[in-house]
Parts: structure tokens; sequence; C-alpha cells
């Protein structure tokens, strides 16, 4: 039987669920499964847990005893990835690769260059996120054969889950990721939408409860990354229909940092006593910390502290012991410093532009979540064409009519409360009734869920959000102007990919032309912006500001020697939701543009 | 001299060899093998035998009870991941209970029992039976009797 496989590829979990697609003439879409990821939680035991922790460890001879790291498919494997990978890795940190995806999406560093783990000592092989993030999907593959023998994987249908911030160059990597690891058929899906359409899949009579003119807002929080997404429900042909009209900024801020806020609040306390904590008891607390928040956030616990007691060290475990507890005020006052109750105009600060900056993973500057989600509804979701349909108070803000919540961190009443409560104070302000919120469950399986079930969806047998690419993107060309000493020849940008492009079209840039030298690499400055939804491809936009934000660059090598071709650009978005440039010459001949992310250094 | 003494000056024992020479297939297990493997999986989750081979007279009960208020519920996690326990009697204790087998080892009859045995009487306690218990295969090539590695941390 075939199915259709979905792959949460995450930041810190992965998960993969299925869907067996059903013959004949079925409309409804069958259900979807979790898969229990067999994985090594400890030497030399292998079990199966529903997520997969996106770890991976470079084991040196000596970090496990011989065997100790066999697979049922594979008996010696270079690398242990999931539950065994975090655990040891917290032991030995030099060795582990985290939070590969973010590496993925930083534009800073060379992608392509084996830089994980980024603080390895000398001797230690390092792999690229690619590569690391391939490891992830080959383990997901090679667990799916050895349970689903009848069913090989390379002859499913794949969707792949990426963040709706992601731009053409971390989604392209993420398909090159996949394609190292033997993926075919695969289609990339982006998460907010995923959790979307898992909740459709939980309620068939969505219809009943979303109606023609609402707008749904998706709040993602996952360990690393939050993610935020507008869904406008319209009408085409009689039918209601959904679309995506705006998607956030890439976030790196998550229920870890929350984690870790805790860890440092009550390590604080410790040190006060006069007792010093090392990196390894603080990885210890940070541990304790997430068990003790999840036991205070339970809205049945009464409890106004749990323990998060650091044993000792060596063999003395009481005598060494160190007694600490974390208490619903701290909990409290972390919580308030991720979702402060802020007015709609209030933005997040900005990261302070230092000239030597370590380089090192983009976290957010602001920890308010609350301020990163003012900004999107203020600025990234603005008025817009394309967007027409979202609703709108006196001062511009997007004004969702309900709300859909997703992610670990979201599993807390506490956290879900607050967020529903500044919304309204914020909709109160614009004139607008209260906020309704879908309930959704299964906060960190719905993302692969949906995907399998988007994969249905395609089949015809479900609904499907039209989409599009969620940018503009822009080649950046230098103006022909006299050089002048000190100044950079001003840049215009020509508009090739318009907001919401949909998948499976292609268009051809009208009456630009550019000569190509033969056999000579050219390479184009790449640009994108979430915010300009307006400008029509063949646009020249001269003056943007900060709006444009660049992206490592595009090259093309015209085959063949001598001569200058004249060529025009041609955009594809591919079924699969990748975004292609090609250049294209009269005769017919056409090149695709690569991108170039090896050359970028860090600005 | 105290653990982390030692552990500053340098004198902790130098790690165990886990390799053994080439283990001849098929693996041979004995049968403490299985008795090591629960207390080494019980070492590792929750440290109870660091905390059974401590000296604890010194500490006090506060200090002791921080300690074992968390190494107890990572027992019971690791307990409960791998042997599924059910009690031999499933009534309510303080009741009265008729024994359901003869078979000594799964009932014991206390106080005043008659020359001919009982069939019945108070139930003090429910008893514990291991109704599944799913460990993990051994690893051949690992020395069993190593229940705990020494560690060593490199600054």
């Amino acid at each position: 039987m075939p199915y259709v496989i979905g792959i949460d590829l995450g930041t810190t979990n992965s998960a993969l669920a299925y869907v067996a697609l059903p013959a004949g003439d079925r409309t409804d879409a069958p259900n979807a499964n979790m898969f229990a990821v067999p994985q090594l939680v400890n030497p030399s035991e292998v079990a199966d847990e529903t997520l997969l922790p996106s770890f991976l460890f470079v084991p040196g001879e000596k970090d496990f005893p011989p065997g100790a790291t066999a697979l049922p498919w594979n008996e010696h494997p270079d690398y242990v990835v999931g539950r065994l990978a975090q655990k040891r890795g917290s032991e030995n940190t030099g060795r582990l690769v985290s939070s590969a995806k973010s590496w993925l999406s930083h534009s800073g560093v060379d992608r392509l260059s084996a830089l994980l783990p980024w603080k390895a000592p000398d001797g230690v092989k390092k792999l690229s996120p690619v590569e690391a993030s391939s490891q992830y999907l080959a383990h997901l593959r090679d667990a799916w054969n050895s349970r689903m023998p009848d069913a090989p994987f390379a002859d499913q249908e794949l969707l792949v889950t990426v963040p709706a911030s992601f731009d053409a160059v971390a989604r392209d990597l993420t398909q090159k990721a996949a394609e190292q690891a033997g993926y075919k058929n695969i289609t990339l899906l982006e998460e907010p939408q995923a959790a979307f359409y898992a909740w459709i899949e939980r309620h068939r009579d969505w219809r009943e409860r979303v109606k023609l003119g609402d707008l749904i807002l998706v709040v993602d929080i996952g360990g690393g990354t939050t993610d935020f997404t507008l869904i406008a429900v319209l009408e085409r042909n009689g039918e209601l229909v959904l679309e995506r009209v705006a998607v956030g900024e890439h976030i790196l801020l998550g229920g870890d940092n929350i984690d870790l806020a805790l860890a440092r609040t009550v390590g604080e306390r410790i040190a006060a006593k006069g007792t010093r904590i090392d990196a390894l008891q603080l990885q210890t607390l940070w541990a304790n910390c997430r068990t003790a928040k999840e036991k205070l956030l339970d809205p049945d616990s009464k409890a106004k502290e749990v323990p998060v007691t650091i044993l000792g060290k060596g063999s003395g475990l009481v005598g060494g012991a160190i007694k600490a507890s974390l208490s619903r005020a701290d909990l409290d006052a972390v919580l308030e410093g991720f979702f402060p109750a802020v007015a709609s105009s209030d933005m997040p600060a900005r990261a302070r532009r230092v000239a030597l900056q370590e380089i090192g993973l983009p976290y957010a500057a602001d920890p308010a979540i609350t301020r990163h989600l003012a900004r999107f509804l203020s600025q990234e979701a603005a008025a817009s064409e394309h967007a027409k349909q979202v609703r709108r108070g006196p001062s511009g803000l997007a004004c969702p009519t309900h709300v859909l919540f997703n992610g670990g961190v979201l599993n807390s009443t506490f956290v879900r409360e607050r967020l529903l409560s500044v919304l309204n104070t914020w909709l109160n302000a614009e004139g607008f009734q209260p906020i309704q919120s879908l309930s959704g469950e299964d906060l960190m399986h719905a993302v692969s869920r949906g995907a399998a079930y988007y994969g249905t969806a395609r089949h015809g047998k479900g609904v499907r959000i039209r989409g599009g690419i969620p940018r503009t993107y822009y080649i950046g060309i230098e103006s022909a102007m006299p050089a002048v000493p000190g100044m950079m020849a001003p840049l215009k940008a020509l508009t090739v990919a318009g907001f919401g492009m949909e998948e499976g079209t292609d268009l051809r840039i009208p009456d630009r032309e550019f000569g190509l030298i033969v056999g000579e690499p050219a390479e184009f400055r790449f640009f994108c912006s979430a915010v300009r939804k307006n400008d029509t491809p063949g646009a020249m936009i001269e003056d943007f500001g900060d709006d444009l934000e660049e992206l490592a660059p595009m090259e093309v090598q015209l085959t063949g020697s001598g001569g200058i071709v004249p060529v025009s650009f041609e955009t594809v978005v591919t079924e699969t939701g990748v975004l292609q440039l090609w250049c294209v010459a009269q005769d017919g001949r056409r090149w695709k543009l690569e991108f170039n992310v090896r050359e970028r250094v860090s600005s | 001299m105290s653990p982390e003494l030692i552990s500053d000056l340098g004198l902790a024992p130098k790690p165990a060899q886990p390799q053994k020479p080439a283990a001849p297939p098929p693996p041979v297990f004995k049968p403490a093998d299985g008795a090591l493997q629960i207390l080494g999986i019980l070492q590792r989750d929750s440290r109870i035998i660091d905390f059974l081979m401590e000296d604890i007279t010194s500490y006090d009960d506060e200090q002791i009870g921080a300690a074992v208020r968390s190494m107890q519920s990572s027992a019971r996690d690791a307990l409960v991941r791998y042997i599924s326990l059910a009690p031999v009697i499933d009534g309510v204790e303080g009741t009265f209970t008729k024994a359901p087998s003869a078979d000594a080892a799964a009932v014991k009859f206390l106080g005043n029992v008659p020359a001919t045995g009982a069939t019945g009487g108070t139930l003090r306690h429910r008893g514990w039976r291991a109704s599944s218990v799913s460990l993990p295969p051994l690893n051949p090539q690992q020395d069993n009797a190593i229940v705990a590695p020494a560690e060593i941390e490199v600054e």
C-alpha cells in the first residue's frame, strides 16, 4: 500500500507521521499515524520514541564500548543520532551537533562547509549543517525501512516541513540535505501551514468552524524557534479556500531559552549562597528546571515549588548534593520576561551593531515573544494588494479572528492565556471582538501529522492552503554610473518573483536582457523582502532603504566558448515549493542559477 | 579523604578498560549478568549505588531528603521502564482476602496459622510480581562487572 510520509525536521526534535493512501475514489483522507522511531537511547539499547531528538554525536574511539552504538540496520554507524546523542553530548559538548537547522538558515557562515560541532576540538570530524540535517533524515529513512520492509521509503511520497520564515537559500539547502539522504519525490511544506492541516485533519467540519473573511494567526513556538503565519479564509468558485497571506521573520527564540533562563535564575541563587556550580552541573540544572517547569505548568499542579536538587558529582551523592528548588514565582518572573503584556506598537529591540561580533547563531536580541508578535502583525503583515482580505484596525494592525497554537511551549496554559489576553487587548483597542482559539491537540506532533495529511490533500483527498512563496525576490543590478571614490555604485533591484507566486508556475521577466560571457561564471546579488509585497516581476526598485535583505549570491556559467549571449530571466516555483531562476537565451537554451553559499563571508 | 579531594589530587582510579579480547561467538552469558545489568541501569539513571554505598550518618535529614527525593523519582522511572510490576493480590490491604494459590512463593501466611494451613486472612501486603521484563540485549563485547564507569573530566 502506498503511503504519504510527513517529516518534521525540527531544531530540537524531529518526527515522522504517515497516512496510508486509500485506494479508489474515497474523497476524504484517512487519519495520520505517528511513527515510533527506533533509536539508541542508551549505549547498547535501541528503543522506540515518537520523537527523534535532532542531535548528532561524533563518537571518538573511546566514547562508547565497542558495539554499543550498533543499530538494527547498521552495526557500525559513523554517528550517533537521537536520544543517546543528546545524553552523551551533554557530557562531551565538543562532539555534539545541535540546532543544525538554525545553522542551515544562518547566512553569516558557509553552510556547505564542515563547521559543526561548532566548538569541536582539533581532530574531531566535522560536518556541514546540510550534512547534519541529512543524517537525521537518513536515520528516519533507515528506521522506516527496518520497520516497514514492504513499503520501501524511496517509493513513498515525502513531505518535509520547513519554517515559513526560511528563505529560498535555506529551502534549497533543506532540499539538498534530503537528496543527500537519498530522498526522492519530496515536497517542502511550511510548518505553520502543516500545523493548520493537522487541525483540519482533526476537524473535518472546519468549514463550519471558520467563515469567509476570517483571518487565522498560527503561533508556533518550538524548542529553538518562533514562527508566525497568517492564513485568510477566502471564497473561490463558491467554495471556501484558505490562503496564506503573511509569514514572519526567522526568530531564534524558543522553549530552550526559557529553560536556560530558569536555570540561570536558580543558579544565581545557588551562587549567592557561596556554592560554585560548573558547566556540567549547569547542564543538570537546565534539565532539572525543564522537568520542574513542566510540573509547575501542569494545570492540576498546586505545588508552590519543585525541587531541582543537583546531586553530588562523585560517589558522594548525598554529601555533595546542592539543594535548590524552582518556585512558581521564579517561573512567573521568567515567563513574564518572555511574554510581557505589551502594546501592539511595542517593537522588539534590534540587535546592537557591534563591529566585532562573535560568529555564532544569530539569536534574537529581544526575548519578548509578544513584542515579536506585535511587529509581525503591524509590519510584516502590512497592507498589500495581495492580502487585501486581511482584516485591519484603524492603526493598520492586522487583526486575526482566530488563533492556532503549536509547539511544545504552548502546552502551557499560562502561556496560551497570556498570548490570548495580549491579543485581545490589541483587538479591543482596534474595536474588534476577542479572538477565538482553535483548539490544537498534540502540539509536539502536529507538524508531521499535518504534513502527511497535506500529502493526501495533493491527491484531491482534502483541502489545500494556497500560499505560494512567502517573499518577494530580487536580483541586484549595479547602476551604470561614473565611479566615485569611497562610494559604492548605487544598487538597483530587479523584481524576479512576486510575493505569493504559486507552486508549479513560471514566468519570464519582460524587457530585461543581460549579456553573459560564455565560459565565465556570472554572479548576481540576490535579495528578498517579506515586507514589500506589491512589487511585480520586472519592476526595478531604486530606493529600497532597509526593506531588502541580501541572501547568498547566485551564479551561472554558460558552457561553451567565446562570445556574449543575451539572456533573459525566467522564474520557476517548482511543484515542490523550491524557487529557481533560469537564464534563457533567445534560441531557447536554458541555464539554471545556483546559490553560491560558499563565498559569502559574515557581514 | 573526600571523593572530591581524591579527584582534585588526580588520584581517581583509571577508567576501566571496556575492551576485552574479542568475544568468541556465540556469546555466553553468566547468570549474574542480568543482575549486574539491572544494577548498572539503576546506577546510570538514578545513581542508587552511590547512595547505598555512601556513609550518610553525618548528614542531616534535610540534606538526605533533598537527595533522596530526586533519586527516588529517577529510580522509579528507570525501574518501570524495564520491568512492569503488578501486585500478586490486587486487593485492599487490611481487608479479608482469600489466597489465590497455595504456592508458598506467591503467598506467605503470618500470625496464628493453623497446622493444616490456611486459605485466607487479612491482606497485609499485596506483594509484587514482575509481570513483564524488557531489558535490552547484553552487549557481548562489554564487561558486565563494570556497573558504572569511572568518570574523568578534562578541564
